[in-house]
């Protein structure tokens, strides 16, 4: 059988999902043992454009991003994002409530810039579905790396990869974490998708919602339960836009 | 009844920790709440505590498991899990222990789960009689605040101090090995019954109805308002289920490393209030609604459960109530409100009867090879399998098998070719990971084999009936276990009519089979499509499959109809067939659910109480017709 | 000697984050050299601006996935510093470990995993799989314990979760600190050996020198990497405050990073900085490396830098021993977090694997973040790097073009950039 060619890329991102691949430690050599890695341009000098698989992380600022992004797709028959920034954009959509002339003058200040394609920027930085079609997504900021091994080794063996359709709550609890609402603190659980084994509440943190939320939440009886606790939908909202800014259900 | 001094039970625990060979877990603090986990010394055993947020199910049924390990390098290769460590667990509690007696009756009973098993036995237990009691709990009025079985000790702690009950021969001798007890005198027994009278008056909260009474009132108020006011709250999240004792479903996932050479099975924790519990392969989801789900829960607590096992499913522990945020899982509260509504008379449910419980190992498939495969259709193949210990598979018509392809899963299967011969055929329509795979193997490939499961068609007992198949679609594939049976025996059986309707022409399946019956002058066959494209022949009825039982003769009070088909198809035959005048008990139906262990354990597969894999596929249509869900 | 070379690296390899090297060169005289960073830019200091300053430090550890616990501390220094936060002997204690374990992932990540390919004449470390299977395994080995380290103290190896304004939501257990002390004495005996192997492979590393200002945080008691003033080898101590006379930030067309000057037209912060300021504070066995491989301060050979991060990496080991010892002499206790918004301006400057950080954050009275100001070290080395480049092309102009692509890429490469982070690419555009 030969082994499929797969190649990583990056766009606007922190790298840190690239990061938890390497985080899977010797199963990193496994996984070299059963693919072709052919490019990957944090780890390796080689690169060729013949490749089946992409992973793609990062999100799209800018049309020279997008056009390389579209190059990938012709080359590759299964795409894969990976990581928030390429499945919704993650915190860089925060920058959408400004407008682009904004944020380039708070950070670039009056430096020339007009003209240069470095900072030609779209008015909203886009997730990666926006631009090419995506075939696998693999959530969370970062991607849980037990995940992305399972969601590989599912496109590896020709299933089809499902994420949980299940509440954080689920991980949580057979966790057997105190529910952070007890302890007086926010908590998007209920409402997001699984797949992280609950990382921020074991550590009495509440979730903040990197994965998305479900596919179908129940945001009434969530908002209910806010209310409950003391906490209106706006200061929820707002504590919590950091990944779903802007999104359906926030 | 024995009894020893605190320092003395402290130093028996400590001596289990540093001598005894098991792991030895107790209750422990975690931050404002408890929990059951490895202690490192007697110091940190809170004996005190309320309730803890998980039970101590979870070290006979694991969150996650793993049942066991696969080679994907050979063609199959599967070694279980039986490495099981001994363990004592300190501090449970009586409600807890009646969850564990029940869960037994469950995991040991007819088919033993064989991994549940080997923990039980290898795991000791040290109960404690309530001290304080949570403010959640209604365990007093659920009689389940005290027990008198379930432990291999029993421990009372009356502040300075312990009395000891020896519960079994082995906490007897842990007893003798590790501690310092005495006789305990009369007084010693009178301060643990005051203990015990102490605790049943402290539960603020209580279940005005007696649990007896339970599938009463549940029966007599489905469509009462209780259930769309809660539910209409419910976040889904399923805490409710999660923390649960006497909860016991669960979900099976193969993981393969990423060497792609070897993996795991592994079960955890499920529970009905997810939305994909009851999701298939082919994308249906039984139950949806989010209200009919929450029934699900109650109803199986309280009534379902009762009428399979004997006992309520609900021992009062009250964690679903702190685990669940918009306050809604409280069983009692949903009691108390339907008390206020009549109550009728506890009507039994209809149980089915059960297919005999499989051998052996009951989750572990057996090697075996295709032999023949065919292509059908675009969608649907037929594989001819063997078993590789060369024993005949032994099937009735209208059973099932587990198919298992390790790295992907398992996927419940009819069998369709008539009993007999030492192989067994199965047509796949390929919809999901494991039917993916199977399509893609041919002769020679290994694949595991569970089963045969399930109820199947009862061909003695319809000797010298007319008989009226009606299947729709992939409907046939189990139904043609049964009539080429009757073919096979043509004299045993009255009048045979066979109504086959699926889409379009090339949905057909067994073509050449079909083609042999037009020789037949003893059936009477007729075909039909929903829909003829363009361009292709078709010289049969063009209509649903209902429109062909007006074509037919047959003498509806001298005849069985037998109804293979998708769950749309089945209101409307059956709704026709009732029309002609078939009795509902003269109807016979094969249902599909998620069939995931096959042996009435995890859950996915129920009708309201009915296990569809244990129970069914196959049933009467009268023992069925009343369940909300069935149809 | 070809008349004309044209080297053009379009995003040089084994680095984080895009960056370019031109290099056009005729008649053996280099015509333009050139350092280029075409990464997108993220813009976080707009998009902080109306967050609660609870947030802010959740989403500027964004800014990183390798440094992410540094981006994490300085960002939680600066807005304890504008509210006048004060924090717990224990909370910093737990922070210096925390940004130990960082030091320790990345450092070895970048050794192991992005430098020893060039020392070993291989693209990447896959091949060295099969051919040096011990020393990778090794490698994997300290890489590992290095993120369960941080696993420990953040509730995960990439964007810590426990750390907060004022303390930790989560600490770790007496029990287990105690099995991580293990687990870093049981790290010592494969560094030892690592670093064996980089020794037998030093000589391949150029040797290049070039005089600039080396800037690091400097402490009296103790090798700064938490805390301290900002040290320079030109001019003396500075107050943290004061970054911005230090940093001198400015824009170049050919990157969207910015730049940064001081005393000189360029800077270098990072592993060899810190040494260069803070070799008399460190700890025995990591003065014994250093010594291993003739590293004294004042080293300006910047390829230097990969062997100053695996001398850094013992240090790291040897201190974090010391802090659990501490903590568990001390013992562990629950804190509670009680933080008081206050109005105020506050920097926070740690060093991160890659050199000095700071945050500069302005918040209101409601708690609300109204400016932000983040200076990445990449950001304040590549005006060095470029400065590097033009120092060196012309001495290589003789060799065969892949070797100066080859020795061009490896000079960046040493930096550890992390583009991403100062905003984030890496390219090679070649004319001779």
């Amino acid at each position: 059988m030969t082994k499929p060619k797969v190649a990583f890329f990056d766009f606007a991102c922190c790298e840190g999902c690239q990061l938890q691949i390497a985080n899977l430690e010797e199963a990193v050599i496994d996984l070299l043992g059963v693919v072709d890695l052919v490019s990957f341009r944090e780890v390796m000098k080689e690169h060729s454009d013949d490749y089946d698989i992409a992973f793609i992380e990062g999100c799209i600022q800018r049309p020279m991003d997008a056009e390389a992004l579209k190059k990938i797709r012709e080359n590759a028959s299964i795409i894969v994002a990976y990581g928030a920034c390429a499945v919704d954009g993650s915190v860089h959509t925060l920058r959408n409530e400004f407008t682009k002339e904004d944020v380039l003058n708070e950070v670039y200040g009056d430096a020339d810039v007009e003209g240069n394609p470095y900072w030609d920027i779209y008015d909203k930085a886009k997730p990666i579905d926006e631009v090419v079609k995506v075939d696998v997504y693999i959530p969370g900021c970062p991607i849980d790396r037990d995940e992305f091994a399972r969601i590989v080794s599912d496109v590896l063996q020709g299933k089809a990869p499902k994420l949980p359709n299940y509440a954080i709550c689920v991980e949580c609890k057979k966790n057997e974490n105190i529910c952070l609402f007890e302890l007086g603190e926010f908590c998007l659980g209920p409402i997001t998708r699984a797949g992280c084994n609950s990382a921020c509440p074991n550590v009495k943190s509440g979730c903040e919602g990197c994965r998305g939320f479900l596919d179908d939440p129940r945001t009434s009886a969530h908002k209910e339960v806010l209310e409950k606790y003391g906490v209106s939908v706006d200061e929820m909202m707002a504590a919590f836009s950091i990944f779903q800014y802007g999104k359906e259900g926030s | 009844m024995q009894v020893m001094s605190k320092s003395d039970w402290l130093s028996f625990v400590d001596r289990l920790i540093r001598e005894d060979p098991s792991e030895i877990v107790g209750v422990k603090s975690k931050g404002p709440k408890f929990v059951f986990d490895e202690l490192d010394s007697a110091e940190e055993l809170r004996l005190d505590y309320d309730v803890t947020i998980l039970p101590p199910k979870k070290y006979f049924l694991p969150v996650y498991e793993d049942m066991m390990k696969y080679d994907l390098t050979s063609a199959f290769s599967v070694d279980k899990m039986v490495d099981i460590p001994p363990r004592i667990v300190i501090g449970v509690h009586p409600y807890d222990l009646v969850a564990m007696e029940q869960m037994d009756k469950v995991y040991l009973g007819d088919t033993t789960d064989e991994l549940y098993k080997a923990r039980r036995e290898k795991t000791l237990i040290i109960a404690s009689d309530i001290l304080n009691v949570s403010e959640d709990s209604f365990a007093g009025s659920m009689g389940t605040n005290v027990s008198g079985s379930g432990y291999d000790l029993l421990v009372t702690d009356l502040g300075d101090s312990v009395a000891v009950d020896v519960g079994s021969e082995k906490g007897g001798s842990l007893l003798s090995s590790y501690a310092n007890a005495g006789a305990a005198d009369d007084s010693v027994e009178a301060r643990v019954a005051g203990l015990r009278e102490g605790v049943a008056s402290g539960y603020s909260k209580s279940v005005d109805v007696d649990k007896a009474d339970w599938p009463g009132l549940l029966t007599n108020n489905h469509e009462h308002s209780v259930w769309e006011e809660k539910s209409d709250k419910c976040l889904e999240c399923g805490s409710c289920t999660l923390v649960c004792p006497t909860c016991y479903c669960f979900d099976v996932n193969d993981t393969a490393a990423l060497n792609l050479e070897s993996g795991v099975r592994t079960r955890t924790w499920d529970g009905c209030m997810m939305r994909d519990f009851s999701l298939v392969g082919g994308g249906e989801v039984f139950r949806e609604g989010i209200k009919e789900r929450y029934q699900h829960r109650i109803y199986r607590k309280g009534m379902y459960i009762p009428e399979r096992y004997g006992f309520t499913a609900c021992v009062g522990c009250g964690r679903c109530v702190s685990a669940c945020l918009p306050d809604i899982a409280d069983p009692s509260d949903v009691m108390n409100k339907l008390v206020t509504s009549s109550m009728g008379v506890p009507k039994p449910l209809p149980i089915p009867e059960a297919a005999p419980a499989a051998e052996g190992l009951a989750m572990v498939p057996r090697p075996a090879t295709i032999v023949r495969t065919e292509t059908m259709t675009e969608k649907e193949k037929l594989f001819e399998i063997k078993l590789d210990d060369g024993m005949p598979l032994g099937h009735g018509p209208g059973q099932f098998v587990e198919i298992s392809i390790f790295g992907v899963g398992e996927a419940p299967i009819s069998v369709s070719s008539a009993p007999g011969g030492d192989t067994f055929e199965i047509v796949v329509r390929k919809v999901g990971d494991v039917t993916g795979k199977l399509h893609g193997m041919d002769a020679g490939d290994k694949i595991g084999i569970r089963g045969p499961l399930g109820t199947g068609f009862d061909a003695e007992a319809l000797k010298g009936k007319n008989l009226l198949f009606i299947a729709g679609g992939l409907g046939v594939v189990p139904m043609r276990s049964l009539f080429n049976h009757v073919l096979r025996n043509r004299a045993d059986y009255g009048e045979v009519t066979i109504l086959y309707g699926c889409k379009d022409p090339s949905e057909l399946l067994f073509g050449s089979e079909v083609k042999d019956w037009e020789g037949r002058d003893d059936l009477v066959h007729k075909f039909t499509v929903d829909a003829c494209p363009e361009g292709e022949e078709w010289e049969h009825n063009v209509g649903v499959v209902g429109t062909l039982i007006p074509q037919v003769q047959f003498d509806p009070n001298d005849t069985t109809a037998i109804v293979v088909g998708p769950p749309i198809m089945y209101r409307f035959v059956i709704r026709d067939l009732k029309e002609a005048g078939i009795p509902d008990e003269n109807i016979i139906v094969s249902l599909e659910r998620r069939m995931e262990c096959g042996i009435g354990k995890c859950g996915h597969c129920q009708i309201n109480g009915v296990y569809v894999c244990k129970e069914g596929p196959v049933f009467n249509y009268a023992d069925m017709k009343d369940l909300p869900e069935a149809f | 000697m070809m008349s004309e070379v044209n080297v053009n690296v379009h995003h040089v390899t084994r680095v984080e984050g895009h960056g370019n090297i031109v290099l056009n060169a005729r008649d053996g005289a280099v015509e333009k050299v050139q350092w280029q960073v075409p990464e997108a830019p993220r813009f976080f200091e707009a998009f902080v601006r109306g967050k609660p300053y609870h947030q802010l430090s959740h989403i500027t550890t964004r800014i990183c996935g390798i440094c992410s616990i540094g981006h994490g501390l300085a960002s939680l220094k600066a807005t304890e510093a504008a509210m006048g936060v004060e924090i717990s002997e224990q909370t910093l204690l737990l922070r210096k470990l925390a940004l130990h374990a960082e030091n320790l992932q990345s450092h070895i990540l970048h050794v192991g995993y992005l430098v020893a390919p060039d020392l070993l004449g291989v693209g990447s470390v896959v091949p060295l799989v099969g051919s040096h299977p011990d020393a990778v395994l090794k490698i994997v080995g300290l890489h590992r314990m290095a993120n369960e380290m941080s696993d420990l103290l953040c509730g995960r190896t990439t964007h810590p979760i426990t750390m907060r304004v004022g303390g930790f939501s989560s600490i770790p257990t007496e029990k287990q600190l105690l099995a991580q002390k293990q687990k870093l004495i049981d790290a010592v005996e494969p560094t030892k050996e690592i670093g064996a192997l980089v020794l037998s492979l030093a000589g391949k590393l150029p040797d290049f020198q070039r005089e600039t200002e080396y800037v690091g945080l400097v402490a009296d008691d103790e090798y700064a990497l938490y805390d301290g003033d900002i040290g320079s080898t030109d001019t003396g101590r500075h107050p943290v405050p004061d970054y911005k006379e230090i940093t001198n930030e400015y824009i170049v067309p050919q990157s969207t990073g910015k730049y940064c000057k001081h005393a000189r037209e360029s800077l270098m912060v990072g592993a060899l900085a810190r040494f260069n300021l803070n070799e008399d504070k460190l700890h025995p066995l990591a003065a014994e490396v250093a010594g291993m491989f003739n590293l004294h301060k004042i080293n300006t050979n910047p390829f230097m830098n990969s062997v100053a991060q695996v001398v850094e990496f013992v240090d790291s080991i040897e201190d974090s021993l010391d802090i659990i010892d501490e903590l568990l002499d001390r013992g562990l206790q629950e804190e509670r977090i009680d933080v008081q918004v206050r109005a105020g301006q506050g920097v926070g400057a740690v060093e991160v694997p890659r050199g000095i950080l700071f945050h500069d954050y302005t918040i209101n009275d409601a708690g609300i973040c109204t400016q932000a100001n983040c200076i990445i070290p990449t950001n304040i080395n590549h005006a060095n790097i470029q400065l590097d480049m033009e120092a060196l092309a012309p001495t290589l102009l003789d060799l065969p073009e892949k070797e100066i692509e080859l020795t061009l890429e490896m000079l960046v490469r040493a930096y550890d950039p992390c583009i991403s982070c100062s905003v984030h690419h890496l390219n090679v555009e070649w004319k001779r």
